[in-house]
C-alpha cells in the first residue's frame, strides 16, 4: 500500500507543478483527486500497519514519517472542502512527497521509540506535535502564496499568475486556521512530553537542546497567534513572519538532528 | 444554398441598426412572413442591437436574396444610401459568418457572452414558428457547438475587458468571496455606479454612498438599498468599508494617506481595496504604501484591461481555427446531402422493381420449397445490390469532393429517377 501512495503523490506533485507552469487550474483540480487517492492508500497502509503491530512498534521510522505526511495531506484535503484553493497543493505536496520519500528510505517495522520510553504519553506527545507542525506547514505554504499574490497585486500586475493563485482573503484565512489549530495541538503535545519527561527522564530534561529549541519555536508561534488574535495583525506582515517562524523551526530541527546529542534523535 | 443577408455595427451606423431593430420587432411574427417568400426553404431571423441578420436556406439564390434585401429595406425604411450597408454571405462564407457570430468573434467586444444567448433565442423563435428544417437545424446546432468549443478550449472570454469588471475581478482576488463585503462609493459618478452594480452582482452587500450633495447620494443609495451620507462623515464610513470606489470631481485628495492609516488601525488591519477612478485623483497614491491596502486608479485598471484585450486577440487565433474545422465539417455534411436524396430514390426504385418482379414470378415460384424461394430472393437482391454499389459509392465520393452535381444529374437521368 505504501508504493501506490508514493506513486500517486509523485503524480499529484507533477500535476501541480504542471498546472503552475501552464497556468491551468483544471490540472491542479485533477491533481487534488490524485492526492486524495494517495491519501487513501496511505490511510490503508497505516491501518494495516496498526493492525499488524503489537503495540509500541507502531512508531517505526517509516510509520512515523508516513503519519506526518498523512496528517498534512488530510488537513489539506479537508481544507479543499471549505476553500477553493487547489493550487495550495503545489506548495504543500512537495513537503508530503519529501516525507514519503524519506519514509521509503527506512525499512518498516523497526521500532523507533527506544523501549524504555514507550508509553501512551510519548505516543500522544509525538502525534500531537506532528499534527501541530503539519498545520504550521500548511499555514506557511499559504503564507508563501500570500506573499507572491500580495506582490503581484501591489505591483498592479495580477496577470495570469495572479488569476491562478487563490485570493488574499482565503490565504490569510488558511494561515489563521493553521496557527489557531496548530498552536494548541503543539502545546498539548509538548505538555504531554514534559509530563512524561519529568516523571521518567529525571532532572536534566529541560537542558535538552531539542527541548530548548522547541520551546523557542513554540514561543514564536505563540507570539504570532497572539498578535494575530489580540493585536489584529493580518495579511502580509503575518505571512512574512509565519515564513520566518517556519524557517526557524526547520533549521533548528535540522541543526539539532545532525549537530547535537539529544534523546529526540531517534527519528 | 445557405446565405446570410444583413447588416451589423461594422457596416451600418447605430441609427440605421436602431431603425431596423425597432422595425423588425414591430412586425412580430416575421419568421412566418419570411418563410412565405417564394424560394425560401428555411429561414432564421437574428436581431440584436448590434446586428440584424437573416439566415436562409434556398435553391434559388439571386432572386431570393433580392427579396430578402428588400424585406430589410422595407422593415427599416432604409434610404438608398443605407442599402449599401447590407451584406450578403453565401455558402461557406455564410456558415463561417454565423459560427463566428455565435462564438462572439464578430462582436463589438470580442468574447462577450450575450450574443450566444441571443442567437439561441432567435433559433427558439424560429422553431416555434416552424421556419427551420433539416439544414438550418443542423447549422444552428453546429453553431452552438462551435461557440461552446471556442468558450471552453480558448481563453477568449477568460479575462475582463471593461474597467468596472476588472475592478470586480481584483476585488475577488483580494477578498475571495465578496459576500458580506461592504462597499463605499464616494461621488455619484456613472462609472462608480456601474462598478457598484457589478460588485452587487457578485455578492457585495451594504452600499454606502458619500457625496457632496446628499440629494444625489440619496438617489443612488436608494437604487441599491444603501444609505447616503455627506462627505463630512467620510472618516467614519471609510473605516467600515472593505471596498471603496471614488469618483468625485474634487480638485484635491478626498481620501488622504493619514485617513487610510487611521482606518486600518481601527479595522484591525483587515484588507482594504481602494479604487480611484477620478481625474484628478481622489485618493492619495501614498495610501498604496500602507500594508493590506490595495489602491488601484483608473490607469492601473486600464492597463489590466488592455492586457486582457491583447490576450483575447491572441486567443481569437485559436478560436478561428476551431471555426475553420467546424465549418469544414458542416459543409461536408451539406455537400453529401445533395447526393443523399438521389441515392435514396435510386435504392427505393431498385427495391420497387425487385418487389414487382418477385410478385410476377410468384405464380411459378409457388411450386418451390420455401427454402428455395428464399434462396432465389437472396440471389436477386444480391445482384441488384452489386449493380447499385458502384454508382452509389461514386456519388458519395464525388459529393465529399464538392463535385456531385454532374454525377448526381447523370444518375437521375440514367435511372430515370425524375419520371
Amino acid at each position: 500500500m505504501f508504493a501506490p501512495a508514493l506513486a500517486c503523490c509523485v503524480l499529484a506533485m507533477t500535476g501541480y507543478l504542471l498546472s503552475l507552469l501552464v497556468k491551468k487550474v483544471s490540472l491542479a483540480r485533477g491533481s487534488t483527486w490524485i492526492l486524495a487517492a494517495s491519501f487513501v492508500f496511505l490511510s490503508l497502509y497505516l491501518l494495516l500497519a496498526a493492525f499488524h503491530s503489537t503495540g509500541w512498534d507502531y512508531f517505526g521510522s517509516r510509520h512515523f514519517l508516513s503519519i506526518y505526511a498523512w496528517v498534512i495531506a488530510g488537513i489539506y484535503l479537508g481544507l479543499q472542502f471549505k476553500t477553493k484553493t487547489r493550487l495550495l497543493g503545489a506548495f504543500i505536496v512537495p513537503f508530503i512527497l519529501l516525507l514519503l520519500i524519506a519514509a521509503a528510505g527506512y525499512g518498516s517495522g523497526k521500532n523507533l521509540v527506544p523501549p524504555q520510553w514507550q508509553s501512551w504519553l510519548t505516543n500522544l506527545h509525538l502525534v500531537l506535535a506532528i499534527a501541530g507542525e503539519a498545520l504550521f506547514i500548511l499555514a506557511t505554504a499559504a503564507s508563501a502564496m500570500f506573499i507572491i499574490q500580495n506582490g503581484l497585486l501591489k505591483r498592479k500586475k495580477p496577470g495570469k499568475m495572479g488569476r491562478l493563485l487563490p485570493s488574499l482573503g482565503e490565504l490569510d484565512r488558511i494561515n489563521h486556521l493553521g496557527l489557531l489549530w496548530g498552536f494548541p495541538l503543539l502545546t498539548i503535545g509538548m505538555i504531554a512530553g514534559t509530563v512524561y519527561a519529568a516523571f521518567v527522564w529525571g532532572g536534566q530534561w529541560p537542558a535538552d537542546p531539542k527541548v530548548i529549541w522547541s520551546f523557542a519555536v513554540w514561543a514564536v508561534y505563540g507570539f504570532l497567534l497572539h498578535q494575530r488574535l489580540a493585536i489584529g495583525w493580518k495579511g502580509s506582515r503575518i505571512a512574512i513572519l509565519s515564513c520566518v517562524a517556519f524557517l526557524l523551526f526547520l533549521s533548528s530541527a535540522l541543526v539539532i538532528r545532525f549537530c547535537f546529542a539529544t534523546v529526540h534523535n531517534f527519528i | 444554398m445557405i446565405a446570410v443577408v444583413g447588416l451589423n455595427y461594422k457596416t451600418a451606423p447605430i441609427d440605421v441598426l436602431e431603425k431596423l431593430f425597432a422595425g423588425c420587432s414591430r412586425e412580430g411574427n416575421f419568421p412566418a412572413v419570411l418563410k412565405a417568400i417564394p424560394g425560401v426553404h428555411e429561414i432564421l431571423h437574428l436581431s440584436t442591437c448590434n446586428r440584424v441578420e437573416l439566415v436562409v436556406s434556398t435553391d434559388d439564390d439571386l432572386r431570393v436574396l433580392d427579396l430578402l434585401k428588400s424585406f430589410l429595406v422595407r422593415s427599416g425604411a432604409l434610404t438608398n444610401n443605407e442599402v449599401s450597408c447590407i451584406y450578403v454571405h453565401r455558402d461557406e462564407d455564410a456558415i463561417r459568418h454565423l459560427f463566428r457570430v455565435a462564438s462572439s468573434l464578430d462582436s463589438l467586444v470580442m468574447g462577450e457572452a450575450q450574443i450566444l444567448g441571443q442567437v439561441k433565442e432567435a433559433y427558439r423563435w424560429a422553431l416555434t414558428e416552424n421556419s427551420t428544417g433539416i439544414i438550418l437545424n443542423r447549422l444552428m446546432h453546429r453553431a452552438f457547438r462551435t461557440a461552446k468549443r471556442v468558450r471552453t478550449e480558448t481563453g477568449i472570454a477568460a479575462n475582463p475587458v471593461s474597467v468596472s469588471f476588472a475592478a470586480v475581478e481584483l476585488a475577488k482576488k483580494i477578498f475571495g468571496s465578496l459576500a458580506g463585503k461592504k462597499t463605499l462609493i464616494i461621488g455619484a459618478g456613472e462609472m462608480a455606479e456601474l462598478t457598484c452594480m457589478h460588485l452587487i452582482g457578485n455578492g457585495a452587500e451594504e452600499i454606502t454612498v458619500a457625496n457632496r450633495s446628499t440629494v444625489q447620494a440619496e438617489i443612488l443609495a436608494e437604487k441599491y438599498h444603501g444609505r447616503a451620507v455627506g462627505l463630512g462623515t467620510l472618516d467614519e464610513v471609510l473605516c467600515d468599508a472593505d471596498i471603496v470606489i471614488s469618483s468625485t470631481g474634487a480638485p484635491s485628495y478626498v481620501v488622504t494617506e493619514d485617513m487610510v492609516r487611521r482606518c486600518l488601525r481601527k479595522r484591525k488591519n483587515r484588507l482594504l481595496f481602494l479604487v480611484d477612478i477620478a481625474m484628478p485623483r481622489d485618493i492619495d497614491p501614498a495610501a498604496d504604501g500602507i500594508e493590506n491596502v490595495y489602491l488601484y486608479n483608473i490607469d492601473h485598471l486600464q492597463d489590466i484591461v488592455d492586457e486582457n484585450m491583447k490576450s483575447r486577440r491572441r486567443e481569437s487565433l485559436k478560436a478561428e481555427q476551431i471555426v475553420h474545422e467546424e465549418v469544414a465539417q458542416y459543409f461536408n455534411w451539406l455537400k453529401e446531402l445533395e447526393a443523399v436524396p438521389t441515392i435514396v430514390s435510386l435504392r427505393s426504385k431498385a427495391e420497387g422493381i425487385v418487389r414487382m418482379e418477385m410478385e410476377k414470378a410468384s405464380s411459378w415460384m409457388g411450386s418451390l420449397e420455401s427454402e428455395d424461394r428464399d434462396k432465389v430472393e437472396a440471389l436477386v437482391n444480391g445482384i441488384v445490390n452489386k449493380i447499385l454499389h458502384a454508382p452509389m459509392t461514386a456519388m458519395k465520393e464525388e459529393s465529399a469532393e464538392f463535385q456531385s452535381q454532374d454525377i448526381v444529374a447523370a444518375a437521375r437521368q440514367l435511372f430515370r429517377l425524375d419520371d
